[in-house]
Parts: C-alpha cells; sequence; structure tokens
C-alpha cells in the first residue's frame, strides 16, 4: 500500500469537501476554500498542470469572488429580517439576509474550489484512464478520446467554414436577422461534414474490429494501480463527518 | 419484453454514432465560438446535445449533455457540474419528443421547444437557488431581483426567471436543429439509430 | 496467408425497386494476385469492396443483393451480412478517417488494431516494427497522426489494416491523395505484398492499375464491361471511352508502335517495357 496524493485521493478529497459543504458550518467552510487555495499553490500534485489550467484557476477565482459578493450583498438586502447592519447605494444590509448569503456563498466556494483544485491538477487522460480502469466500457472511452480529438480540431473548421461563407457573401456583418441566417450557413456545413466524418470514422472503426474489441483491453495504456492509504483516510473521513452530522441531526 | 437500460444504450450506439456524439460534445463546448464571432446573442451550448437526441437517441443524448458540461468544469467552470441533471432532462426529454415525431412539423417543433424550456426551467431552479441564491452573473439576475423584490420566495424567483428565458431559448435551439436537419439526406442518416425520427412513416399499409 | 476470392454472379440493389447498383458480376481472383477495378464515379467500384468487407450487409438491412462468395475454403450463402474483419481488411478511400484519434503514435494506432482482434501482448512489438519496415514508416513510429502528411497516412491507415494479416486486402481509390512519389512508395509496397496478400483496389484512372496489378477489370454501370492482364487490355484495342485515362495510353501505345515501325531506337525498348511487345 502507498501513500501519496494520486487520482483516487484527489476524487476523495472533493467528495471529503463537498460533505464539509453540507454539513460544517460557515466559518470552516471558509477556512476551507482559504487551505484549498493554498494547496494549489503549496502541494505539487495539486498544482495546475498547464499554462491553461492556471490562467482557468486564476481567472474563476476572480468570478468567484464577484459571485460570491453579489450572492451576499443580493440576500442582505433582499432577506429583511435582523438588526441593519448597514447600508449601500441606500439600500439596507439585514443581519438575516447577511447570514444567509454568507452562508450560501461559503458553500457555493468550497464545491466549486473542490471541483476546480481536482480538474487543474488532473490531466483530462489521466482521469479517462483511471475511469477506464474503473470498468469504464471501450465504447464511452472512446468518446471521451474522440471529443479531446475534436475539440483540438473544431476552432480550426469552424472558422475556415466561417472565412468560406464570408467569402461567398454571407452576411456576417450585416442585422441581426441576417446574421442569423449566416448562422445557419455556418452550422449546416458544419453539421453535415461530421455526419459524413462520423458515419466514415464509424465505419473505419468498425472495419478495425473495434466493436469486437474484447472488453478487457484497455482503450488508452495505464501504469498497475496500487492501494492508496490517504484514499481510505479521505474516504473514512468523509464517512465520519456524514455519521456524526446525522447523529447529531437524530440526537437534535 | 423491455429492453435493459444497457441494450438501449448499446443499441444507440452503434459504429458511426461514437464518433458524432464526440463531435456534439465538442460542439457544446464550440459552438459559442460562432455565435460569437457573429455578435449574435445565443450560447446554444445545447445544440450538439439536441442535435444527437434527434439524430442518434435519448439516452445518447443524455450521455452527450451530461460529459459536456463535465469537461466545461474541468477547462474552468466547474459552476457547470451542478446542471448536469438540467442537460440530462434537456437530453432525455428531446429524445423522447424526437421519438414521437415531432421533428418532422416544425409546429410541433416550436411546442417542444418551449416545453423543454419549462422543463428546464423546474429541474434548473431548486439548483439554481439552493446553490447559487439565483445568481449566476448572468442578465438574468436582474430577472430574479425584480421577482425576489416583488416579494417572492428565493426559489419562486428563480423559477419565473426560468420560465421567462428558458423556454424562449431552447424554442430558438430547437428551430434551429429543426433547420439543421430537415434537409439531411435519408442515406447518410440511415446510418445513425434515429433516421426514423425525421422520415415521414410510409401511408401505405 | 492470402485467400483466393471468388465472386459468383453477384447482383445488387439498395432497395427493392431500385436500379442495379451491381448487375451479375463474376470475377475469381487467385491468392495473392493483385486486381484493380477501373471505372468512372458511380460504376459500383466502393459498393463492390463495401460489399465484399460486410459493410452493405450490415449496415443496410434493406438492400437486396443475390450472388455467392468464397473467399479460400469459406463460402457465404448470399453475400455476409457483417464485417469479415480480419479476414477482410478494407483501406478507406479517406485514410485521414481510418485513423482511430485516440492514439498519440502511430506505434499506439497499430497496437489499437492488434488489441481489436484480442492478439494483444509478447509478439505485438515484433509484428508492428515488421510491420512499420515493410511499408517504410518506421521513422514515424513515434509521430502523432494526426500530425502526418496525406501519403504517410495513407501508408499509416495501410499499417493499420495490415497488422491483422487480413487474407484479401481492399483499397478503395488509394492513390486520391497522393503526389507522384507517394504513389511509387505505395506501388512498391503493393509489389510486395504479391504473393502474401490478396489484393483488390479501385481506381477511376487506369494508370496506377496498369502499373502494380496482374489483372485488371473495368466496370461501368454496375457491369463488367472487359478483364484481362494488362498487356492483353492495352493491346486488344478496347474502346474504353469512359475509363479515365484509356484513350491516353491507347495514343501511347499506338504512337510507340508506329516509331518502333519507323525504327526508333527508344520505342521497342519502351514497348517491351509496357509488355507489349
Amino acid at each position: 500500500m502507498i501513500l501519496r496524493i494520486d487520482l483516487s485521493a484527489k476524487l476523495a478529497l472533493v467528495g471529503l469537501l463537498w460533505v464539509c459543504a453540507f454539513m460544517l458550518p460557515w466559518a470552516y467552510q471558509a477556512f476551507l476554500c482559504v487551505l484549498v487555495i493554498t494547496a494549489r499553490f503549496a502541494i505539487p500534485q495539486l498544482r495546475p498542470q498547464s499554462e491553461r489550467s492556471s490562467k482557468a484557476f486564476s481567472r474563476f477565482l476572480l468570478y468567484s469572488v464577484a459571485v460570491a459578493t453579489f450572492v451576499i450583498l443580493l440576500n442582505s438586502m433582499l432577506i429583511r429580517g435582523g438588526a441593519t447592519m448597514g447600508s449601500i447605494l441606500g439600500f439596507s444590509l439585514y443581519e438575516e439576509g447577511l447570514f444567509f448569503g454568507v452562508r450560501t456563498a461559503s458553500r457555493l466556494l468550497l464545491l466549486t474550489y473542490a471541483v476546480l483544485l481536482f480538474f487543474v491538477s488532473t490531466p483530462l487522460k489521466e482521469l479517462i484512464r483511471f475511469l477506464q480502469q474503473k470498468g469504464l466500457s471501450p465504447s464511452f472511452t472512446l468518446i471521451l478520446l474522440l471529443t479531446l480529438h475534436f475539440l483540438d480540431h473544431l476552432p480550426a473548421r469552424i472558422h475556415q467554414i466561417f472565412l468560406a461563407q464570408q467569402a461567398r457573401g454571407a452576411p456576417v456583418d450585416a442585422g441581426i436577422v441576417s446574421r442569423s441566417r449566416a448562422l445557419l450557413s455556418i452550422l449546416s456545413p458544419l453539421v453535415l461534414s461530421s455526419i459524413v466524418e462520423s458515419i466514415d470514422r464509424g465505419t473505419a472503426l468498425e472495419l478495425r474490429g473495434f466493436l469486437n474489441r474484447p472488453q478487457d483491453a484497455r482503450l488508452i495504456t495505464q501504469p498497475t494501480a496500487e492501494r492508496n492509504a490517504l484514499t481510505i483516510i479521505l474516504l473514512a473521513g468523509t464517512i465520519i463527518l456524514l455519521l456524526a452530522t446525522l447523529s447529531r441531526w437524530l440526537l437534535g | 419484453m423491455s429492453k435493459s437500460i444497457r441494450q438501449r444504450i448499446a443499441e444507440e450506439l452503434t459504429g458511426p454514432a461514437l464518433p458524432f456524439v464526440a463531435f456534439c460534445i465538442a460542439l457544446n463546448l464550440t459552438a459559442g465560438q460562432v455565435t460569437a464571432a457573429l455578435k449574435i446573442p445565443l450560447y446554444l451550448d445545447s445544440i450538439g446535445t439536441i442535435l444527437v437526441a434527434v439524430l442518434v437517441g435519448p439516452w445518447a443524448a443524455v450521455l452527450c449533455g451530461s460529459t459536456a458540461n463535465l469537461l466545461a468544469a474541468a477547462f474552468g467552470n466547474p459552476t457547470m457540474m451542478f446542471f448536469i441533471p438540467v442537460v440530462a432532462v434537456i437530453g432525455a426529454f428531446t429524445g423522447v419528443v424526437a421519438k414521437l415525431g415531432w421533428f418532422r412539423k416544425w409546429y410541433l417543433v416550436c411546442l417542444g421547444g418551449i416545453l423543454q424550456g419549462i422543463l428546464a426551467a423546474m429541474v434548473s431552479a431548486p439548483i439554481s437557488a439552493y446553490l447559487f441564491s439565483g445568481v449566476m452573473m448572468a442578465g438574468t439576475d436582474f430577472l430574479v431581483l425584480y421577482f425576489r423584490s416583488l416579494g417572492n420566495t428565493l426559489m419562486n424567483s428563480v423559477l419565473y426567471q426560468g420560465l421567462a428565458s428558458d423556454p424562449a431559448d431552447k424554442l430558438v435551439s430547437y428551430l434551429i436543429v429543426f433547420l439543421l436537419v430537415r434537409n439531411l439526406p435519408q442515406r447518410l442518416l440511415a446510418r445513425l439509430h434515429g433516421a426514423a425520427n425525421l422520415r415521414t412513416p410510409d401511408p401505405t399499409p | 496467408m492470402a485467400a483466393r476470392l471468388e465472386i459468383s454472379s453477384l447482383s445488387l440493389r439498395y432497395s427493392q425497386g431500385a436500379p442495379l447498383a451491381i448487375s451479375a458480376l463474376s470475377l475469381t481472383i487467385p491468392e495473392g494476385s493483385c486486381v484493380g477495378i477501373v471505372g468512372p464515379t458511380g460504376a459500383g467500384k466502393t459498393t463492390l469492396l463495401h460489399c465484399l468487407a460486410g459493410i452493405l450487409g450490415k449496415h443496410h438491412p434493406g438492400i437486396v443483393l443475390s450472388g455467392r462468395l468464397q473467399i479460400g475454403d469459406v463460402a457465404y450463402e448470399g453475400f455476409p451480412r457483417d464485417i469479415l474483419f480480419p479476414t477482410v481488411g478494407l483501406v478507406l478511400q479517406d485514410p485521414f478517417v481510418q485513423i482511430s484519434g485516440v492514439r498519440d503514435k502511430v506505434y499506439e494506432e497499430l497496437l489499437f488494431t492488434i488489441e481489436n482482434t484480442g492478439r494483444g501482448g509478447e509478439g505485438s512489438d515484433f509484428l508492428i516494427q515488421s510491420v512499420l519496415r515493410n511499408l517504410g514508416i518506421e521513422h514515424l513510429a513515434n509521430r502523432k497522426p494526426t500530425t502526418l502528411s496525406g501519403g504517410e497516412t495513407q501508408r499509416v491507415a495501410l499499417a493499420s489494416i495490415l497488422i491483422a494479416e487480413p487474407s484479401v486486402l481492399l483499397l478503395d481509390e488509394p492513390i486520391t491523395a497522393l503526389d507522384a512519389t507517394a504513389q511509387a512508395k505505395l506501388r512498391a509496397i503493393l509489389k510486395g505484398l504479391h504473393g502474401k496478400t490478396t489484393v483488390l483496389l479501385t481506381d477511376t484512372q487506369i494508370d496506377f492499375p496498369l502499373s502494380v496489378c496482374d489483372e485488371i477489370v473495368i466496370l461501368d454501370q454496375g457491369k463488367m464491361i472487359v478483364a484481362g492482364k494488362p498487356r492483353q487490355l492495352l493491346s486488344d484495342g478496347h474502346d474504353l471511352a469512359n475509363v479515365g485515362g484509356w484513350k491516353r495510353w491507347g495514343r501511347i501505345t499506338a504512337r510507340l508502335k508506329d516509331l518502333s515501325h519507323e525504327a526508333s531506337r527508344e520505342a521497342p525498348r519502351i514497348l517491351k517495357a509496357l509488355g507489349l511487345r
């Protein structure tokens, strides 16, 4: 048995953080949010795997702060209960709404940060390998891998069709109605060519025996996985927390 | 004897369907590039799901929508994960109405789009209200604010906002897909499981 | 191991009442030989290949087929209703769609085919290296398949089918996207397969099949017009106006014969090289 932050441990961590988001008081949730952001910088296995992931993390942090601020402010203004805590632009902020907003915001932040940390630190192919190991069928694995392939090529194809349509006079800069027609003139060849390509690709896969592939033949190669003690610890923590919350609720 | 879910999924996911579903997942994630280039205020983030629902089937559409949202979360927008139930419902409902032949007539497409929008609003409302307090950093937040200022509860306000905007949005998506698929050659469609959804039934017995 | 291919009275309609796509075609291809099916667009060449590979039978349930097929010792009553891989391997016209898109290296692309046949494990590496070497693409083993040129992709697509060691290899218009150099490489590969695999290829122009096939079949509107060895076809003086390149070859051979009679030094050598003397 090993003890390391691998994919299974990261998934277990997301599970634990999600349970914390629903079971713990808001102050603990806020503290965990800070811990998650710190972990992104401090723990190598939880750092973004690429420049793109790193930018996505920063972008989402800013977005989430804006969302959290709005959530708190709107609820403070609209849920009128308890003492007045202050005012902004002439709108009073109420205690009940403020605490409701803070609880909602901290829960939302913890839920989203847990997922964000997982995805920025995990290459998609590694995730697909893991799912395959856990029993994802070859067909589903193929769909995921082909999606990544299409995501690489589709933007260029869309751009090519856009230029081709523009060259034949499609009204890409005219009024909204004309631009809507131009939308169809771009989507139509894109969809038609994708159906033709899908039929050809599907036939090619069948011609290479893919649909008769043995179920246990891995579509994407992977090293043999060892049991991870950290995953077990995190899972145990999740279960203990759930049981503790449940018993506290039952005992009043 | 009724078929198991596994059998139904296997029926839908034939050879050509696999790359087509993958393409539609990618389309969900990149269609915004087209609307942005044309400066059209649409997201079309379910267009791939609706295409799969019509041309392949409901189970494939559920897979398409869910996977697209999962990948959107992976690419830096984790909030999309929470709306997986919504896109699953979009895929399932659209697949069912497509099987009923609604995508053969424009007025049924319009009806389907409106009903789909209502259903999507009902499923997304609790998620949006409970997790986000109705704040999605979009123009529709003002609608939520407006309904709340009228004294409605948070849940009702989010629901009313959804009912005000989702049917129109889904109607447009449905119509776009209808216009895209109606002239596709039957010999191509015959290779996809949902081809019968678009074929007018032979009147002779 | 190569297999003999016998097609007996194949007739095919895409549906009841539809016009005949192939009409009473009978053809015998000896094991290990290479046959070219030449005809204009719509002649039925791709339909024939898809029928032999089992695609038509599997994906067009409404298809009306009659006739008989025998591959080696296996006789199919009617025509196959399922894909016959790995006995029959088909390389599609567009080699880019033949690449799976799920593997990052050419080597792994070939391994994908081996895994599909359930033969992964020891021996795979030797087989892959052998196929890469035979097709002259060992240097591409670690390249990403989506970064290859048209000619390279064609050879990788061919390798991805050959790795399964089919008894019959079908090639649908294999030179469509190839320049002269790539065509020459493919010609050398097909000559190397002679005796080892039975090959059936299609083309709209007669040039490439003339240079590589043991026999050529001219197909038009689903019917076999004429069949024979290249030398025989050229010297028999058939009027094959619908066959791409036929008139050009007719003019070349006629001119060379004229030059030969006029005692040109080169003409006899060229005629001999073309097998016309």
